[in-house]
């Protein structure tokens, strides 16, 4: 829709923004350097508001609504604060159950130093067979990346309430893996374990999946795995799948390099 | 036969009207759920064997629940130009005298709660039974009875829920009639905003309102749903409202698919009530038979038809988001709105959709049929209308009760519930399941609004009301609704899932004698995050129960905490 497009201003504490109408205040408020804590937001995903600690009040009409800024969205004239005492007091609420909830998350534990919270008052939670070490936080964003982005849907929610953890169907090694990594990627706590052995990927967190990587026939290096190659090569044009298939991002930079220089240069590639 | 006419309709009504009063005696057992639970099934059963063998000419038959659940099982008697009486506490060992009785143009003086001569089913039909049996009391003399208004249990535990003729004699399908072929929707629409008709799911939104906005959404398609998914402890009005007389909810459907130009509708209900489904199934194809449902409604241009949608039993899926998802084959979690149901991407598939609660729908055929001048006039201001309550708990009389909204707390528990069961006193009732909150009994003069009860820290919710007596703790009253809530949070977002978590183990720590003056304060402080930060209402409101019983009985909480 182009009038989402349109441009608008917001204020935030108290300074005008330039937004696009309809984006959302934190994506806003990252664009412009003003820290608003937050886990589970990701720009290529949609709204989903789990993690409650991009907290944001908004003025209407002289009265405050707390809201999070990851699904509220830019509108002329929106007008948001972002450290008003209440947003402070429920923010270092939700730290101190974060802290309970991942001990041994050192990203968790600097957050919320950052913002003055170190302790918490409630019951620690440590199981030492987690194949997340105890440092998810469940903000569903390696889920999503891996259904929405991936289409792989290899892992989901399993359980509810506090019961809920993030893995692959029944706790088993899955074969709609793609060993892309992605869930690593977007996790924000580092919670996710991947190992790299000799001509195979290794899920650890992920019921110990096993994906086998590619084989670079030039230097024998392995580096992607085979799943993901399979489903990108589908998408590029033949000519193009060859080098892809066989050779690694370095080899394959060298390779075409040599080629297009040799190419120019009538095959001599001499500059003696 | 298909219905495309006033006089198919008449014929329709006639042939109803000959199995209620059918010139021959008639037997009716209440048999909801309620009622088979207690037994209703083996003495439908036993008077069916009696009837059978000696081959008596009384007509036998299953009746929905009235709504007295102390007094059950019950079974009516209809004799032609008696009143109808309602036996209570039957049980299988009394068929034979009942039918000797029954046979002799009488009835069990011991066995009979009151007499019904005549009976206004509010849709300009009022049944004549007849006269006599004048020992027995009158239905308006039960204690129980007596301060109720019956609009939407109106034919609950008197028509056969199973027979849609006995639906249509007493009135039934004549508001639909009356809005397909003679209003405009949008006259539809008028007619329910001016009535003031509020959502009874709890929230209490402007139905009217909601409506038109689903009206006016630029959309191929739209969809309207029916949320049966009832799931607060204590609740079970709408459970009742579908098996005792599904077809006042499938006609509220009909005119409101009408007014908002919706060709299909759904209602989510929760797996948990097989009799219900059952039931609404029965009516659906009964409706299809009958022109009422399918293409062309009364011989109009209007389509509409109605499936079914079984939940898998997780409370957060009366949450309209969740409800939407779970319906659309995915997990049941809340997303944040806007985008809201009505907006287009936000409903089911994306479409536009309207949600409203069983009782909501069961409104709509009387507002249509005496207008919306005679529906505003019952209840309080803003809050039009009457509601069902599920008086249950530690009261004496437990059981359905239908008021004007603004009747006061007090005449729901004393006038009509007797007090405590027991002769016990009563401390405070819990209303609106676990997104309700506890009131004391000094403030029992608090009118049942949803203004009222959010003043009191509480909600309407879908109208559950827990009573609680002297020995109740409230500490384990807020515990238990807590450990409710715990285990159906979606375990989406921080607060609900780890907050209510804690909330749970704080009060188990304090109700074993555990806690101290510091676990007071953190509770406090917690419920106060969870209520302000939460993504969803479940989240958002599963805090009151302990929010309320700290404002109420907090001394409750410091005498179990060391200092």
């Amino acid at each position: 829709m182009d009038a989402a497009k349109k441009p608008v201003t917001v204020i935030i504490n108290g300074r005008r923004c330039r937004a696009d109408a309809g984006e959302r205040i934190l994506s806003v408020a990252i664009r412009e350097k003003i820290a608003i804590p937050h886990l589970c937001y990701e720009a290529s995903l949609d709204p989903y508001g789990a993690c409650r600690l991009c907290l944001v009040e908004v003025i209407k009409r002289g009265k405050n609504e707390m809201t999070t800024s990851c699904t509220l969205w830019a509108t002329e004239g929106l007008d948001v604060v972002t450290d008003t005492p209440d947003i402070v007091k429920h923010r270092n609420i939700l730290f101190e159950l974060y802290l309970a909830q991942a001990p041994k998350s050192e990203i968790i534990k600097k957050m919320a130093a950052q913002y003055g919270v170190t302790k918490t008052r409630f019951f620690k939670k440590v199981n030492p067979a987690d194949p997340l070490g105890n440092a998810c936080i469940l903000c569903g964003l390696c889920v999503r990346v891996c259904d929405e982005i991936m289409g792989a849907g290899a892992i989901t929610f399993v359980n509810r309430g506090p019961y809920t953890v993030v893995n692959t169907p029944f706790s088993e090694v899955t074969r709609d893996c793609l060993g892309c990594g992605a869930c690593a990627k977007v996790c924000p706590t580092g919670a996710i374990r991947i190992d790299d052995l000799e001509g195979e990927r290794v899920m650890t967190s992920w019921s110990g999946t096993r994906v086998p990587l590619v084989q670079c026939r030039a230097c024998g290096r392995f580096f992607a795995p085979q799943a993901l190659a399979a489903k990108t090569l589908a998408r590029l044009t033949p000519a193009l799948a060859g080098d892809v298939a066989a050779l690694c991002p370095e080899c394959r930079g060298q390779q075409i390099a040599e080629r297009e220089i040799r190419a120019k240069t009538g095959g001599a590639g001499n500059h003696a | 036969m298909k219905i495309k006419s006033k006089s198919d309709l008449a014929a329709r009504r006639r042939i109803g009207a000959a199995k209620i009063t059918p010139g021959t005696p008639r037997i009716a057992v209440g048999l909801a759920t309620c009622g088979a639970a207690v037994g209703g099934d083996r003495i439908y059963e036993r008077l069916h064997e009696i009837i059978q063998t000696g081959n008596l000419d009384i007509l036998l038959t299953k009746v929905g629940c009235i709504g007295y659940c102390k007094e059950e099982p019950l079974v009516n008697i209809t004799i032609p130009g008696k009143p109808l009486v309602i036996l209570h506490r039957v049980n299988e060992a009394d068929a034979d005298t009942i039918i000797r009785a029954v046979l002799a143009g009488d009835v069990l003086d011991d066995k009979a709660l009151c007499r019904i001569p005549a009976w206004d089913h509010v849709t300009g039909h009022t049944q004549q039974y007849g006269t006599g049996f004048d020992r027995i009391p009158l239905y308006a003399d039960v204690p129980f009875f007596r301060h109720q208004k019956k609009v939407i249990l109106r034919n609950a535990g008197l028509i056969n829920p199973e027979d849609i003729d006995e639906y249509i004699a007493v009135g039934g399908y004549q508001a639909a009639f009356q809005a397909l072929t003679g209003m405009t929707p949008e006259a539809v629409i008028d007619e329910v905003e001016k009535s003031g008709l509020r959502g009874r799911g709890g929230a209490g939104f402007p139905t009217g309102l909601k409506w038109r906005i689903t009206r006016d959404a630029q959309a191929d398609k739209k969809y309207i749903i029916c949320n049966a998914d009832e799931g607060d402890p204590g609740a079970y009005m709408n459970r009742n409202e579908m098996e005792s007389d599904p077809h006042m909810l499938i006609e509220g459907m009909i005119i409101g698919a009408y007014a908002m130009g919706v060709d299909e509708g759904l209602i989510y209900i929760r797996a948990e009530y097989p009799l219900a489904i059952q039931r609404l199934k029965h009516a659906i194809r009964e409706a299809r038979e009958a022109g009422l449902l399918g293409k062309n409604i009364f011989g109009t241009t209007f389509c509409f038809d109605i499936e079914i949608a079984i939940g898998a039993g997780a409370f957060v899926c009366g949450e309209s988001t969740a409800l939407v998802a779970s319906i659309e084959g995915k997990t049941g979690r809340p997303h944040p709105r806007p985008p809201r149901l009505t907006d287009i991407g936000g409903g089911l598939w994306g479409k536009p959709t309207d949600l409203n609660n069983v009782e909501t729908w069961c409104n709509v055929p009387v507002i249509i049929k005496n207008g919306s001048g005679w529906y505003a006039q019952i209840g309080a201001h803003g809050n039009t209308g009457t509601k069902v309550f599920s008086l249950v708990g530690k009261v004496d009389r437990v059981g359905l009760v239908e008021v004007p909204l603004g009747t006061s707390l007090s005449t729901i528990v004393f006038d009509i519930g007797n007090g405590g069961a027991a002769q016990k006193k009563v401390k405070a009732v819990q209303t609106g399941g676990p997104s309700g909150g506890c009131i004391p009994v000094r403030l029992f003069d608090t009118p049942m609004d949803y203004e009222s009860l959010n003043n009191a820290g509480s909600i309407m919710g879908s109208g559950g009301i827990v009573v609680m007596d002297e020995e109740t703790n409230m500490v384990d009253i807020a515990r238990y609704f807590i450990n409710f809530a715990t285990g159906e949070s979606c375990g989406k977002c921080v607060p609900c899932r780890e907050g209510l978590k804690h909330t749970l183990l704080l009060l188990n720590k304090i109700l074993a004698g555990k806690g101290t003056k510091a676990d007071l304060e953190t509770l406090a402080i917690l419920v106060d995050t969870i209520q302000a930060t939460s993504l969803c209402g479940l989240g958002q409101t599963a805090p009151n129960p302990v929010l309320t019983t700290l404002a109420y009985f907090r001394d409750e909480y410091d005498a179990l905490v060391r200092s």
